[in-house]
């Protein structure tokens, strides 16, 4: 089975990779999206005083 | 000739990418002297395209963004192989930044929190993502997700800091002419900055500085001409490197160290709370202690974009 992979796609926020396989006929089998990112926002703003969390999660995306 | 460049992301949003292009009409100028050869986030190359060049190729490389998993690691290694001058840019690459507050966690409760408990997410399976997966045919990976974020320097050698959450446009652009001018500082010198405090520039009538009572934003109406701190209001200003321009208390809040320590502090918090020990009116112990107390997050507040750059690195496991 042939592999192809877009490593990394580009021209968007954040990080992503594409990986494909080919059947013996050179068709598409399965292609996966791949987001190789996390940073845990879910998980540091809590309990974080709420006058300060617009200017924390204004980082998760500044594209 | 044109300067190679190569600019890159780890774990980022992107701010400091969007500042390069918020240098307007100079974009031009950049766009005259540099040759780009990596941009995730604004141009089309792969990894692979890098992997190809010859060692020492790039003449700089631009990374933004905090060491968070083994691929931005990966990358950093390979462009510090690739380039003559690596830049750390912006709070994250520099002393860990927002990222960073996660190492007040471990990577487990993170991953925990983010694909079992999150209120938005569906996963009756408990799936978390792996390292490693396969079937009989395909097989996939995914980085390393660490369990302690990381600054640029703590994995590379750095030749130079570019600081600021995002750095100020016109700051990237003059650090930027330094390289095509020649002009660089010292290796290991911060660039698009100022040396002093951030009070230094900042417009607010500055009087004494005795505080008997510490306030939250909500708990006050700010006097929009005096200094926050002389209000009672926790401010990072004194122990914070000036560049910025003022650019949060000029729109109305005070600061929380994005530009990082000044010149000769190597930790930004211990310092804060040095500064307010210094200014508050008590006497009574336990007076202090009351003051004291009504810091909701003291390390989240005096540590916002440094902890991994810190003494304290990261809650202890």
């Amino acid at each position: 089975m042939k592999r192809i992979e877009i490593d990394p796609i580009t021209r968007l926020e954040g990080h992503g990779k594409i990986t494909i396989f080919l059947n013996d006929d050179g068709n598409v089998e399965n292609a996966y999206l791949q987001i190789p990112e996390l940073r845990g926002f879910e998980k540091f703003v809590e309990g974080l005083p709420v006058e300060e969390i617009p200017r924390v999660v204004p980082r998760i995306c500044g594209v | 000739m044109k300067l190679k460049l190569g600019i890159y992301w780890g774990a980022a949003c992107g701010g400091c990418d969007v500042a390069i292009l918020d240098t307007h009409e100079k974009i031009l100028d950049i766009a005259d002297k540099v040759d780009i050869f990596l941009w995730p986030c604004a141009m089309d190359f792969k990894y692979d395209d890098v992997k190809k060049m010859k060692d020492g190729y790039l003449d700089a490389a631009l990374y933004s963004g905090a060491i968070r998993n083994s691929e931005n690691e990966e990358i950093a290694l390979l462009l510090r192989r690739k380039s003559k001058i690596m830049i750390a840019v912006g709070s994250c690459a520099h002393i860990g930044g927002i990222p960073g507050l996660a190492n007040c966690y471990t990577r487990d409760e993170v991953l925990k929190r983010v694909y079992i408990e999150s209120e938005s997410t569906i996963n009756e399976e408990g799936i978390i993502p792996e390292e490693a997966w396969s079937n009989d045919d395909e097989s996939l990976e995914l980085p390393r997700f660490y369990n302690t974020v990381k600054t640029l320097d703590q994995v590379v050698d750095v030749d130079y800091y570019l600081p600021g959450c995002p750095p100020v446009p016109m700051q990237i652009f003059s650090a930027l002419s330094l390289i095509w001018n020649n002009k660089l500082p010292e290796k290991g010198s911060i660039i698009g900055a100022g040396e002093k405090a951030l009070c230094d520039e900042c417009p607010r009538k500055k009087d004494e500085k005795r505080i008997s009572e510490l306030k939250r934003i909500h708990e006050v109406i700010p006097d929009s001409e005096k200094c926050f701190l002389e209000q009672g209001i926790i401010c990072l200003g004194p122990v914070t490197r000036s560049g910025c321009g003022a650019r949060c208390i000029n729109s109305g809040v005070a600061c929380r160290g994005c530009y990082g320590p000044v010149e000769d502090v190597i930790d930004q918090g211990t310092k804060m709370i040095s500064a307010l020990a210094s200014v508050i009116e008590a006497k009574e112990e336990t007076e202090i202690e009351r003051i004291m107390d009504s810091i909701p997050d003291p390390l989240r507040t005096f540590y916002r974009f440094s902890i991994p750059a810190s003494i304290l690195r990261r809650k202890k496991v």
